[in-house]
């Protein structure tokens, strides 16, 4: 990564009437194997190059990049973001101002004990194959099977016009297998280690490896298979216990969006809409029963939204947004913290390209852990269900109203996991929904890694992580479907 | 001219990869995408982007074995590089057993009058006036408008495809876009609605317009009543048509999911599903549609397709790129993703087409004695796609109907339905064509949608 090259951009952009200016540039490497019914159906990488400057001109901003990383492109495009900031100006009746943040020359590299790039295709493809080839056999009814891997390095250096120097490198990579199975056009399906192409983690080779897809893989094809005759969900309020591979999207979806500040502050109202987490609300609210805690951290081992600094320069930190279930913290960025007065960013700005501005983004929001093993949740339940593995998600525009889908689901009679039920389905009111939550694991707390959370306009694709267990909510409404 | 340099470059990188002897066949696409977007929240700009992205994506075939890459250069030395690469995929890669071939060369006409300069050239300065317009009309229009929030961008999307059996053929059109949501507020209720408008000419963006509807309708939607949930009666705006039929297209008329048995195409080949009045197209040359490339990703000449003919669907309405279509020996349909859009192995339609009827949206509602008036849907997902079930909310905008008038604001509802049943009995389809990016529809009354929940607001 050029330094002169960022340096050049940053005097070029002061040059042209910028009061501030942050230049990153990055090189993004992407591999995408995936085998479906016995073929490699998608082997592909893609590669790119770009720098992005964003500055403040008249107390506005503008950005502009380019994928030509060449000396006279960044004056041109340094000329053109001013020009786009004055532009701004034009319609801007309150002046950006940025909470301070310290100046820091620093590296960052994810830990990687092998470097999933380095390993050849030929031995991740052996594993896809005989993975995709164990869910295919189990039976003639599944129709259709998949094994995927997916691997990203993105290399990116940050640069401000008040002094930082940021080099990182992130590496994060994971897969999953999928089973679907067919009978008289009864369609179900089952995923490992979770839907959306599987897990993935900020981990070399070796976290693919612990997947262990070949072993796991007549299980998953078996499990397709049984839900075929699985007995439907019934229409009724259940006690419900959600593993964390559904659990980590419920918090996703109901926590991680509504506590961020541009959605809170109007800024994403045109897209994904509001929050219903509104400034007024912050340090009374409650959220959720005193069992729950919820916090961005950057900073955890493993956590797909786990980095060094994020792409205003802050570095990775742990923010407190529940505690003991009363709403107590946004993520935030530099702009929004200062218009909120609040002490500091929380460190959560991303860009899913250096062609791309930072927004607001979850980093890892995680659940802390209760006292309860996950056994025990079931042995605690005398009339429940059991559901896991998310199959489908919807949310209103404040982030209150939720319907999550699962792919398979158990009743629980008198402490025990009984009978399978299929096309599971469940719905609520955010505060009301985790106000009944009255038991967390702590045995089965996980990183989940969740590599397309869409945002923004132009959209951009974001890879963030969940921490949780498995937990258990009180009375919930089950079964949606006539 | 972009589409002069992205050919010479594609037919380039195809001769470097012919000059390796074990190359089968090889397919280039050199694309170029120059986007500009100014966003605004709280009345005022708050995000102001450019960026200039080319790129090519290789395919190599040797001997059964594929790979594919892509990257984001046009610079010579990368390009050399990504060759190697492609070909170093391939040869490592297994034989791909469902493979047939790369597209044969098929005549192709360009579509005119697609790409407009002004279009793809408008300034920063220029966008920034006509959102300053927007938001000067819906504050205008009353007090309670409190936030203008929205988004008015313009690309120019250009790409070239090249194959090694022949095919040479490249497309390149340019668009424009705003949306407007305005947030109104009367004591402690807040109203909301949006408008949008597309066009390939900018000059056509009317965004006084589009602000000052979206503010009336914002306003009126002050003070949200609640409703009983379950069937009932609806009047959809165009918007709301086209987010039902871009998940439709997206579930149902894509070969992969026809052919993963994923479709509901797949369960009901030759039934009337849908109302006998219902006709929808898939047809880039139709000049109501946006995105009129006259080629799709491979180079193929992009058909029409109908999806939908008075009803039924068939195995006709299913949407096919060379892959898909190899496998079950058929031609391709020219749906397969252009490089401008990424990486998008599946095939699909995106310039999909409701045929109009005679109503207009006024006289669905005179027609309605109680129902539900709904400008848009939001955050819809398929919750059962082999049955069609899709589940969303509503947004910006949902009215009671009582008597033929719309009466009360009411609060947005979760609806949770199969479209097998909501699309099955249509009393009205309006008259009036609005294009809303992938999907051209009018306005349509339904005779029952399911809703299975409430929101606070």
């Amino acid at each position: 990564m050029s330094l002169d090259l960022g340096r050049k951009g940053l005097e070029e952009a002061l040059e042209a009437g910028a009061t501030y200016a942050d230049i990153r540039i990055g090189e993004i490497l992407n591999e995408n194997l995936t085998v479906k019914n016995g073929v490699p159906e998608e082997v592909n990488q893609s590669k790119m190059k770009g720098f992005g400057l964003r500055v403040l001109a008249r107390g506005s901003w503008g950005f502009a990049a380019s994928v030509d990383v060449t000396k006279s492109e960044v004056v041109k495009v340094a000329r053109e973001a001013v020009a786009i900031a004055r532009a701004s100006a034009k319609v801007n009746k309150d002046p950006v101002s940025l909470r301070d943040a310290k100046t820091e020359r620093a590296k960052y590299s994810t830990p990687v004990k092998k470097d999933p790039f380095k390993i050849s295709l030929e031995e991740k493809m052996d594993i896809l194959m005989e993975a995709e080839s164990t869910v295919a056999k189990q039976s003639p009814l599944i129709k259709v099977s998949y094994s995927f891997f997916r691997a990203k390095q993105e290399k990116k250096l940050f640069m401000s016009t008040e002094g930082a120097e940021i080099n990182q490198q992130i590496v994060w990579c994971g897969g999953g297998l999928m089973g679907v199975a067919i009978k008289n056009g009864e369609v179900q399906r089952r995923s490992y280690p979770s839907s959306f192409r599987g897990n993935f983690s900020t981990s070399g080779f070796e976290f693919f490896e612990s997947l262990r897809l070949i072993q796991e893989a007549k299980k998953v094809g078996q499990d397709a298979l049984q839900l075929l005759n699985a007995e439907k969900c019934p229409s009724t309020t259940k006690n419900l216990i959600i593993t964390g591979d559904q659990l980590a999207l419920q918090i996703h979806e109901s926590c991680g969006h509504p506590t961020e500040l541009d959605r809170a502050l109007g800024m994403e109202a045109d897209y994904a809409g509001t929050s219903f987490l509104t400034p007024d609300k912050l340090n009374t609210f409650k959220y959720g029963s005193k069992k729950v805690n919820i916090i961005a951290d950057s900073t955890v081992l493993g956590g797909l939204g786990t980095f060094g600094y994020d792409d205003e320069g802050i570095p990775a930190k742990k923010t407190y947004l529940v505690k003991e279930g009363v709403f107590v913290g946004y993520q935030s960025s530099r702009e929004t913290a200062a218009l909120l007065e609040l002490k500091e960013s929380s460190g959560g700005m991303r860009a899913d390209s250096p062609l791309k501005i930072p927004l607001i983004r979850m980093t890892n929001i995680n659940l802390l852990e209760g006292d309860w093993k996950a056994e025990e949740l079931i042995e605690d339940t005398r009339d429940g269900i059991l559901m896991q593995t998310n199959r489908s998600w919807s949310i209103d525009d404040r982030r209150l109203n939720f319907q999550f889908g699962a792919e398979i689901g158990w009743r629980i009679k008198g402490g025990s996991r009984e009978e399978m039920i299929k096309n599971p389905t469940y719905t609520g009111i955010t505060p009301q929904f985790w106000g009944s939550c009255d038991a967390i694991s702590r045995d089965d707390w996980m990183m989940w890694g969740t590599p397309n959370c869409g945002k923004g306009v132009p959209g951009q694709v974001m890879y963030v992580g969940h921490g949780c267990g498995t937990a258990r909510f009180k009375e919930v409404q089950v079964g949606l479907l006539k | 001219m972009t589409t002069k340099r992205l050919l010479e470059i594609a037919k380039n990188t195809m001769e470097q990869a012919r000059e390796r002897n074990e190359v089968d066949q090889v397919q280039v696409a050199a694309f170029q995408v120059n986007s500009a977007l100014t966003r605004y929240a709280n009345s005022q700009i708050h995000q102001n982007v450019a960026s200039n992205k080319g790129g090519i994506a290789i395919k190599v075939v040797t001997g059964g074995r594929i790979g594919t890459l892509l990257v984001n250069s046009l610079e010579k030395g990368q390009i050399k590089d990504a060759v190697t690469d492609a070909v170093k995929i391939a040869r490592v890669t297994p034989p791909n057993k469902d493979f047939r071939s790369l597209p044969k060369p098929a005549k192709w006409i360009p579509i005119n009058d697609v790409y407009h300069k002004e279009t793809a050239e408008c300034t920063p300065d220029y966008r920034a006036e006509r959102v300053k317009e927007a938001i000067d009309a819906a504050h205008s229009r009353s007090q309670l408008v409190k936030a203008v929030a929205g988004s008015f961008s313009t690309e120019s999307l250009a790409f070239a495809v090249v194959n090694s059996l022949g095919t040479s053929a490249w497309t390149e059109i340019a668009v424009a876009s705003i949306q407007t949501t305005v947030i109104s507020k009367s004591g402690s209720s807040q109203g909301f609605s949006s408008e949008e408008q597309h066009s390939r000419r900018i000059k056509d963006i009317d965004a006084a317009q589009v602000g000052g509807r979206a503010a009336d309708r914002s306003i009126r939607s002050i003070n949200p009543s609640k409703i009983s949930i379950g069937e009932h009666e609806v009047v959809l705006s165009p918007r709301a048509v086209a987010g039902l039929f871009m998940y439709l297209g997206y579930i149902g008329f894509s070969a992969t999911s026809f052919q993963d048995g994923q479709s509901f195409v797949k369960y009901n080949l030759g039934k009337r599903v849908f109302d006998k009045k219902l006709n929808v197209r898939d047809d880039p040359r139709d000049p109501k549609t946006l995105y009129s490339f006259s080629i799709d990703g491979e180079g193929v000449p992009k058909a029409k397709v109908q999806l939908v003919e008075e009803g039924r669907v068939s195995e006709k309405s299913i949407c096919y790129d060379s892959f898909t279509a190899g496998k079950e020996k058929r031609m391709s349909t020219g749906h397969a993703i252009p490089p401008v859009f990424g990486f998008i192995s599946r095939p699909m339609p995106f310039n999909i087409l409701v045929t109009s009827g005679n109503a207009s949206v006024e006289e669905m509602i005179q027609e309605t004695k109680r129902g539900i008036f709904i400008t848009r849907f939001h955050y819809t997902n398929p919750v059962e796609p082999s049955k069609a079930i899709l589940t969303g909310l509503t947004r910006d905008g949902t009215f009671l109907i009582e008597n033929g008038e719309l009466t009360n604001p009411v609060r947005n509802l979760r609806y949770t339905d199969s479209m097998l049943s909501a699309l099955k009995t249509i009393p009205m389809i309006g008259k009036d064509l609005e294009i809303l990016e992938d999907v051209t529809t009018p306005a349509m009354k339904l005779a029952k949608l399911r809703f299975t929940g409430i929101t606070a607001h």
